[in-house]
């Protein structure tokens, strides 16, 4: 990473004087190397927080929560992974909604997730 | 296209297509939110969560997936406790000294659109997809809208639990709920002569 036509090569993209000028480029390419090596680790965990948000929309669609879905699973012990989960929900609903009524038959306590609106609403109309 | 349904829709038709030509993609569903009798905020989180698209598995943050959003009866908006007339909007137009205020009631008198619009904006998150978003919203303050020939699915709001009212809130509310009785039932009668034909009753 000495040279500075290794640095320039690096530097492709970016905005300003950073992609032309060595001195500043030379910043700037190691800020980004610095980003690169810190998000490779968070890039997992975003991801597997997107797996999480696609299963949780697909079986919010059954009216099924995401915990009490895993639950289930877990006690049929199903050992798909998130990752495979959330393709399954976009790409096979059916198959997914299989999933969802399994963990539902495992987990009795989903059976009617949205609890009663027990008292009068007091809220003002205009 | 709509000219059918637009004749009777008696509002600013030409506002209310704005900019549909820019939404691309029409593998989305239109749904219609009824605000009647909804609380705002509420209602607003519901629908930031749909217009984000985040009640699809095939949700991706880089993309803007969310459906069509209608919102009908803005006028008919509630909100509880005393927002009504304490709840103040605030704007700086950058001169200084001129920071400015409105109350909910102004503006619902104003513009009862803008404050749904207002409430969901600031639930989306602030980043580059945020305009597109607010274009697939559509508010009216009356109960039509010029969109009825596309397929149309009205959305269920999920059921929500409302808390008990306190006891102090309750007495107030029981009592306001038996003097309106008595209005509507003697109008001329004074209170005292109320109590005198009561005593007269019980003693009899």
């Amino acid at each position: 990473m000495m040279n500075k036509k290794e640095i320039l090569k690096l530097a492709k993209g970016f905005r300003g004087r950073a992609k032309n000028c060595i001195r500043i480029a030379r910043e700037r390419v190691e800020k980004a190397l610095q980003y690169s090596y810190r998000d490779r680790r968070t890039k997992k965990r975003d991801m597997r927080s997107l797996w999480i948000q696609r299963i949780s929309a697909g079986t919010r669609q059954h009216n099924v929560h995401y915990g009490h879905f895993m639950h289930g699973l877990k006690k049929e012990n199903i050992q798909l992974n998130r990752k495979v989960l959330s393709e399954i929900s976009m790409h096979e609903p059916y198959s997914f909604k299989a999933l969802v009524d399994i963990s539902r038959e495992a987990f009795p306590g989903n059976r009617h997730i949205y609890h009663r609106p027990r008292k009068v609403d007091m809220s003002i109309t205009a | 296209m709509a000219t059918q349904a637009a004749t009777a829709f008696s509002g600013n038709v030409k506002k209310a297509l704005a900019g549909i030509k820019r939404i691309n993609l029409d593998g989305l569903r239109w749904r219609v939110f009824d605000a009647k009798g909804q609380v705002l905020g509420r209602l607003a989180s519901q629908l930031s969560i749909v217009l984000q698209g985040k009640d699809k598995p095939t949700y991706a943050p880089n993309r803007d997936d969310g459906d069509m959003c209608i919102v009908i009866n803005a006028k008919d908006i509630s909100v509880t406790g005393r927002k009504m007339t304490d709840k103040v909007y605030y704007w700086h137009t950058g001169y200084i000294g001129h920071l400015k205020e409105r109350t909910l009631k102004d503006q619902m008198a104003k513009d009862p659109t803008e404050v749904i619009r207002k409430a969901v904006m600031r639930m989306l998150p602030r980043n580059k997809l945020r305009d597109d978003r607010d274009r697939k919203l559509r508010i009216f303050a009356d109960g039509e809208h010029p969109f009825g020939d596309r397929p149309i699915e009205p959305y269920v709001m999920p059921p929500r639990t409302v808390r008990e009212m306190r006891p102090r809130a309750r007495r107030a509310m029981v009592r306001a709920q038996k003097k309106a009785e008595m209005q509507a039932q003697g109008g001329s009668d004074t209170r005292k002569n109320k109590k005198k034909e009561v005593e007269e009753e019980e003693s009899a």
